[in-house]
């Protein structure tokens, strides 16, 4: 009984790394644009396409699909901050920032459906040789996805983190994070960072997704619970923290697999989401406090 | 024109428009009809909390699941009327709209339309994993008595044409007074600027709070009607998060925080999604596609909706007018 709980809160840990990542890009984008991004989740479904596509049609390893896919994120969140988004941000940068919401929304729900046209409402999986296969360590059994997903999760995280604070480009970022107009009278271009932000945040984003495709089955709607789990977990590790969206990810990692254990599996979603609201109640701005507001 | 002559003047034409399908033959063509002044009353019960208040609600669903779902039970269970019903579900909607909205009504930003999103998802979990009392996926079925108005059914389209009607009477109605009353005031104060309202002693987590439950239980109430008017429930038809989308899109393309745009965008939209549907062969996904791609062209390029395009070219080409009004 202790070996099975055991297991479960390794393997919580395991996949709580990857839904840090998952939420890492939302919580960039929100720390230094101020705003929410409700399409995150069908842009983690796009990646995980890319990674099948990548994959399946040009016989790329899932793993070498990874750098490739964080590439071709890049270059889509660029050009929707660029050419989609800016023009409504720049409109509403005082107020509360409904347009970009709404557009967002606008963008999941024509996104989802592009992919239910283009790709098929059925579930596809990655083959490959490496997947199915397992390792052990201390008694307890790990595959090899989860393995890679829980050590290039954090390997992104840490890389992230010494980019935000050690590079130019990185203080630049996070200047015009903390001031907008203090920003720009010092010489950085703000809209040229918020494009490099939003880009930054889909390239990590794609590469969680293409570490997620492997583990589990893609479908047009594979983002929307991945992308709601990734707003609970923002919101859990304080909004715009980084370090907050990788222990976030590891609470709700564990809660879905110690959960499951002890509930039938719809319960723990239900766990997840009542602890987002009381987190609301109680707790606004994250439970670890690492960074305010 | 005087603002109230106008509203009466569109008003009577409005009415007029009612009639006219009443003389439709086929109980089809009035379904359809009802079907659309329904999600026209549901457009305008949204723009209570989202379009006046500013607020983006992504869960609506979970309020027309309640309203459907209450009434149903206390029908078949208890055998009381669902005409009560639908007041026990406004109550009860109001309620939770009240549980979601205080948490995040003290912060800013998304974090409203998050929690919307993730109560309305919570609760279709519960309900498909209700096998007993609520019949978890399959539903429920409302007790047929054929020709029952006291027990809101008929086997008549018109029966419940008029009652739809009645009902965006009565939402249109609420909309334009809540306009030009003092929440209202309040509500587009707290939209357009919350430090400046804050400033002038507004109550702003009270007025968003009534404005979230008002909207909530004319919601429910547009629930109890689908219940009685397709006689069958199920979480994946009443309270699924398309249903919750499609709400707020017609909402906002129509023109959000006015009167008669949400009205304006249910009845471009539902039509628009029937053609597409056909014109399209029945891709699956096709019609929710349409849907995301009109709110992002409303955004881009007009986000104030359809109702102020219309406005604008009834200026430009309709009598000259000294001030260009709002």
């Amino acid at each position: 009984m202790i070996d099975v709980f055991a297991q479960a809160l390794a393997d919580g840990v395991a996949s709580g790394a990857l839904y840090g990542l998952i939420a890492l890009g939302l919580s960039l984008q929100f720390g230094v644009m101020k705003i929410i991004n409700f399409a995150h989740g069908s842009l983690l479904m796009v990646a995980m396409y890319i990674s099948l596509w990548a994959s399946r049609y040009l016989g790329a390893h899932s793993l070498v699909a990874v750098p490739l896919v964080a590439v071709v994120m890049f270059v889509l969140g660029f050009a929707i901050q660029r050419w989609l988004l800016e023009d409504i941000y720049r409109k509403e940068a005082t107020r509360e920032p409904m347009g970009i919401l709404i557009f967002t929304t606008g963008l999941w729900i024509f996104l989802d459906n592009l992919f239910l046209v283009i790709a098929g409402p059925d579930y596809q999986v990655i083959k490959g040789d490496w997947i199915g296969r397992t390792t052990s360590v201390g008694g307890l059994m790990f595959g090899y996805p989860q393995v890679a997903g829980f050590v290039f999760s954090t390997l992104t995280t840490v890389a992230l983190v010494v980019f935000l604070r050690h590079t130019r480009l990185g203080r630049n970022i996070r200047a015009a994070g903390q001031d907008r107009e203090a920003a720009s009278v010092l010489g950085i271009d703000s809209a040229r960072v918020y494009q490099v932000s939003f880009a930054i945040g889909l390239a990590v984003l794609g590469i969680a997704g293409a570490l997620l495709a492997p583990m589990y089955p893609v479908n047009p709607f594979v983002g929307d619970i991945f992308g709601l789990r990734a707003f609970v977990i923002v919101v859990l590790g304080g909004i715009g923290s980084i370090g907050g969206a990788f222990w976030g990810g590891i609470l709700v990692g564990v809660i879905e697999s110690v959960g499951a254990q002890l509930l039938p599996a719809t319960f723990s979603e239900i766990l997840i989401f009542g602890i987002f609201l009381a987190v609301l109640y109680f707790r606004p701005t994250g439970l670890f406090g690492l960074e305010k507001e | 024109m005087t603002p109230l002559a106008r509203g009466g003047a569109v008003g009577a034409a409005l009415v007029a428009a009612m009639v006219v399908p009443l003389a439709t033959p086929s109980p089809y063509a009035l379904s359809i009809v009802t079907l659309t002044l329904l999600y026209g009353y549901l457009a305008l019960s949204w723009n209570i909390i989202g379009g006046i208040g500013g607020q983006l609600s992504l869960g609506h669903a979970a309020y027309f699941g309640i309203g459907g779902y209450a009434s149903t039970l206390l029908f078949v269970q208890f055998g009381v009327s669902p005409w009560f019903g639908m007041f026990a579900g406004a109550a009860l909607a109001a309620l939770a709209a009240a549980l979601i909205g205080y948490p995040c009504f003290r912060l800013r930003g998304a974090y409203f339309a998050l929690a919307t999103l993730a109560a309305a998802m919570i609760l279709k979990i519960a309900v498909e994993n209700s096998h007993g009392l609520l019949g978890g996926p399959r539903g429920l079925e409302v007790t047929l008595l054929r020709d029952a108005p006291l027990q809101f059914q008929h086997t008549r389209k018109e029966f419940y044409y008029a009652v739809v009607v009645v009902m965006l009477t009565i939402a249109l109605s609420i909309n334009y007074l809540l306009l030009r009353s003092r929440l209202g005031f309040h509500l587009v104060a707290i939209r357009n600027d919350q430090d400046a309202a804050l400033a002038l002693g507004i109550d702003i987590t009270r007025s968003k709070l009534a404005a979230a439950m008002l909207s909530a239980a004319l919601t429910a109430a547009g629930g109890t009607f689908y219940a009685q008017f397709v006689m069958f429930i199920s979480p994946d038809k009443v309270l699924s998060a398309n249903l919750s989308v499609q709400i707020a899109v017609m909402c906002i393309v129509g023109g959000r925080g006015t009167v008669f745009g949400p009205l304006l965008g249910a009845l471009l939209l539902l039509p628009a999604e029937e053609i597409a549907r056909r014109a399209l062969g029945g891709i699956v996904g096709a019609d929710m596609m349409l849907y995301g791609l009109l709110l992002m062209i409303v955004m881009r390029r007009e986000p104030r909706g359809v109702q102020r395009i219309l406005r604008d070219l009834w200026n430009r080409t309709g009598a000259p007018r000294s001030v260009n009004a709002g």
